[in-house]
């Protein structure tokens, strides 16, 4: 007890509190700092203290955005599981970089590296499904002579795969084309890649010789996600029409088992052997879909399968409305957890009351600070921890009036209460903090943000309701004007 | 905080430091017995409980999106359409020629949350721009929660999960706390058994509750999701925290009054405690109540949860915990 009511503890309380107010208000410091008016749109928001940016971060179900998460399939052979999840997540990351959104969050998750978790900020589901899942794996294949096949780009022939794949690319860029007319994709293959393509357009010339430009394996086809279940369709004239439509991204995102998207880009024929290591793949593109192409080759290919587990989307006028609704929720809280204090527990409730406020503010300091992404769940965790603040204080007030009653000066029912009151206030805060370790470790994601905000609030409830109230307690209660009964919230006080 | 411990020790074992716990100076602690009347409490128990287990045995419960799987749209029409012209919309919606198998509900003017069969971004877009279309009006999408198989189970695991390593959790963190009183460990699981008994009370009476509001009111507010999960551990952690300051109480005047039996013992403390487990629940009470009247509609679910919860927890703490200690000491006496 003697530790709590020192000096340095209550210097300590009192720093850590003018901290949290300037984290709290690091906005209006920014604006007064910088002579801004303190309402409205001002530039350099978020305030930044040397590197350090302080501002609420909203989860998703606040801001507004999509969550999707992902489960990866069809892994590689031979490669660490880990390590194809890094990849994969490196490039999403490339991916949703074109998207432009602020602090996009992307994950690994499972516990055999089998899933990705998405979150991005003001992007719907469809455009995010789009640009992670839909991104193309350019695939070159050769013709093969099939009597079977009736229709398609040749009849006569099926697709064979070369092992020439988007993977062999160094980099793609889109251009006007020579007759600076339509655009074209001008692709430089890695070094593997250029040999790759020199010896299938030396085989591609070599040919039919005599036969001209018009035997099917003069050409090398080029699709997009054409895999080899496709290939093995290639009988069935209904399938290889559908496949050989000009290549659909929408479908293509929106596919399942059943669906059959185009996947064809071009089919150019080889006129001579190409050994420099650079092509341009031409197919009527728009500048549009030659730069989404370009940009899909550039982002590189997944090196596995992504499958959606689950999608989340949030419209940004549901989280403004739903910041609205927290915030009178947890005010109105507040208040009446304040007002029932002061009615119930006079000067001590006024009190414990003043250091609620102190643990508000610092409970908020900390969100800004670790930073705690607030999500609709993590705000109710953080209300509910308002009402559950003062539950230390009853403790020990509670204890208080018994001491009072049975006696004791005002100074040694202080001490006694908070000294009682301490194993019990103790042993039910372990168990809270037990369920929200339990919560925050096997929980889902918004179900970790309420468990990571109770936990907080307990923690600093705790350290509000011993040390700040018991200091206050101390303080005030030797002032001789603060010893009447009724401003206790007593029947009766014994006289020092 | 050893010098709190020890300071505790030493004013414990002089009597006269402890007035407050002297009968005499609590006539109220007489008047009220709750021990002698356990019975009747734990009857008032059942009465609520048992309905609810019959209705979750037979009926279930009404599944919200994330247990369920499938796809939630809650989306706003800007003319408002009614109910039956929404519904006539989704009935007829298909997707690469496939119905989307749809229910609706209205939520508020114009704004309905229409639910269907799993399906993928691209294939949600195409429903809304459908819906809009059929229905000649602007959309605006304000949430879609799509859910597959994979996630629904894991939900209904973590819930299992959770609320089985919770129970396991505290029942021993009881026993640690309370093991050196006499009879060692075997008054610690009495005291840690007891804490476990009124914590599943609080789960059953919540589950049971959110099983009749679901399926036999049919109110959409007894839906069970994730949240619902939330409220349970909260209740659990809360329910634990009232229990423990009963039986902490017990365990200080077991050591103090020497002279009293065991049920006088466990009485005087549920009286000593019982004002403050109230207060303490009636400020979160309020809160709750804040909440329900001004927070958004997926909070009310959970502040609802949480009010039945925490209302039972207080009951059970005082009115079951305590008692079934005394009823557990009869068959297995420590002194």
């Amino acid at each position: 007890m003697q530790l709590v009511l020192s000096w340095p503890v209550r210097v300590f309380i009192v720093l850590v509190l003018a901290f949290s107010l300037f984290v709290d208000g690091a906005g209006y410091v920014y604006r007064i700092a910088n002579h801004y008016p303190l309402t409205g749109n001002v530039p350099g928001l978020p305030p930044n203290f040397g590197g350090w940016q302080l501002y609420i971060h909203r989860g998703l179900d606040l801001a507004g955005g999509t969550h999707i998460d992902y489960r990866l399939i069809n892994f590689p052979p031979g490669q660490s599981r880990a390590d194809v999840q890094k990849r994969t997540i490196d490039v999403i990351n490339k991916r949703v970089n074109a998207l432009g959104v602020s602090e996009p969050e992307i994950r690994g998750a499972g516990t055999n590296y089998d899933r990705i978790t998405v979150d991005l900020a003001g992007v719907t589901a469809d455009q995010a499904q789009k640009t992670i899942g839909a991104v193309s794996k350019l695939v070159y294949t050769k013709w093969v002579k099939d009597d079977k096949v009736t229709n398609g780009p040749q009849a006569g022939f099926r697709p064979a795969f070369t092992g020439l794949t988007g993977d062999d690319i160094q980099s793609a860029t889109a251009t006007i084309d020579q007759n600076g007319v339509g655009w074209v994709v001008n692709v430089s293959f890695t070094s593997r890649g250029g040999g790759l393509f020199a010896d299938l357009t030396r085989a591609n010339v070599a040919a039919c010789p005599g036969a001209g430009g018009n035997c099917a394996e003069r050409h090398l086809a080029i699709w997009l996600d054409l895999t080899q279940k496709d290939i093995d369709n290639w009988a069935d004239p209904n399938y290889v029409s559908k496949v050989s439509r000009p290549y659909d991204s929408a479908c293509l995102a929106a596919q399942t088992p059943d669906t059959i998207c185009g996947k064809f880009l071009t089919d150019p024929v080889t006129l001579t052997e190409i050994t420099g290591g650079q092509a341009v793949i031409s197919g009527g593109f728009t500048q549009q879909s030659a730069q989404d192409l370009a940009t899909g080759i550039n982002s590189g290919s997944l090196p596995v399968d992504l499958q959606v587990l689950d999608v989340i989307q949030v419209g940004s006028t549901l989280g403004a409305e739903s910041v609205k609704l927290s915030i009178a929720a947890g005010l109105l809280g507040l208040s009446i957890v304040v007002i029932f204090m002061i009615l119930y527990y006079r000067v001590p409730g006024l009190l414990a009351s003043i250091a609620l406020l102190f643990y508000a503010a610092v409970i908020l300091a900390l969100f800004k600070v670790i930073p705690v992404t607030v999500t609709l769940a993590g705000i109710t965790g953080f209300i509910l921890s308002v009402g559950m603040a003062v539950d230390a204080n009853v403790l020990i007030f509670e204890r208080f009036k018994e001491e009072v009653r049975a006696g004791r000066t005002i100074a040694a029912a202080v001490d006694a209460a908070v000294r009682r009151a301490w194993p019990a206030i103790r042993d039910s805060n372990t168990a809270t903090f037990v369920t929200c370790v339990i919560l925050g470790f096997i929980g889902p994601a918004q179900v970790k943000g309420f468990a990571l905000t109770l936990g907080l609030g307990v923690a600093i409830s705790l350290i509000s309701s011993i040390i700040v109230t018991h200091n206050l307690l101390a303080i005030v209660m030797t002032g001789s004007a603060f010893r009447r009964p009724a401003l206790m919230g007593v029947d009766r006080v014994r006289n020092v | 905080m050893s010098d709190i411990a020890q300071g505790q020790q030493s004013a414990d074992v002089t009597p006269e430091a402890i007035p407050a716990a002297t009968p005499q100076r609590e006539p109220r602690v007489r008047k009220l017995n709750i021990i002698g009347r356990r019975n009747l409490f734990f009857f008032i128990s059942l009465i609520v409980i048992i309905p609810g287990i019959i209705s979750m045995a037979t009926q279930g419960f009404l599944l919200g999106i994330d247990f369920a799987g499938g796809t939630e749209f809650t989306v706003a029409f800007a003319n408002h359409p009614s109910v039956t012209q929404v519904e006539q919309a989704v009935l007829t919606e298909t997707v690469h020629g496939q119905n989307i198998d749809g229910s609706v509900i209205q939520t508020d003017r114009g704004v309905f949350i229409i639910r269907a069969k799993p399906m993928l971004p691209a294939e949600q877009k195409i429903v809304t721009d459908d819906l809009a279309q059929k229905l000649g009006t602007t959309i605006d999408v304000r949430q879609v929660l799509e859910v597959g198989p994979t996630i629904a189970g894991e939900a209904i695991q973590f819930a299992l999960l959770a609320v089985v390593l919770a129970s396991v959790a505290i029942l021993f963190l009881l026993a640690i706390r309370f093991h050196n009183l006499p009879g060692g460990w075997r008054a610690g699981f009495q005291f840690g058994g007891s804490a476990l008994a009124a914590l599943l009370h609080d789960v059953f009476l919540l589950t049971g509750i959110f099983s009749i509001m679901g399926k036999v009111m049919h109110w959409r507010i007894g839906e069970i999701d994730s949240f619902f999960v939330v409220a349970v551990l909260t209740v659990v952690g809360f329910s634990v925290h009232d229990t423990i300051v009963v039986f902490d109480r017990i365990r200080e005047n077991l050591r103090v009054s020497q002279r009293l039996s065991f049920e006088q013992v466990v009485n005087l403390s549920i009286m000593q405690t019982a004002a403050r487990s109230i207060i303490t629940s009636f400020t979160v009470v309020l809160v709750l109540v804040a909440i329900l009247i001004a927070g958004g509609s997926t909070q009310k679910g959970l502040a609802l949860a949480l009010l039945i919860g925490i209302v039972s927890g207080t009951y059970s703490s005082i009115f079951n915990a305590a008692p079934l200690l005394v009823v557990w000491r009869r068959f297995q006496p420590l002194r």
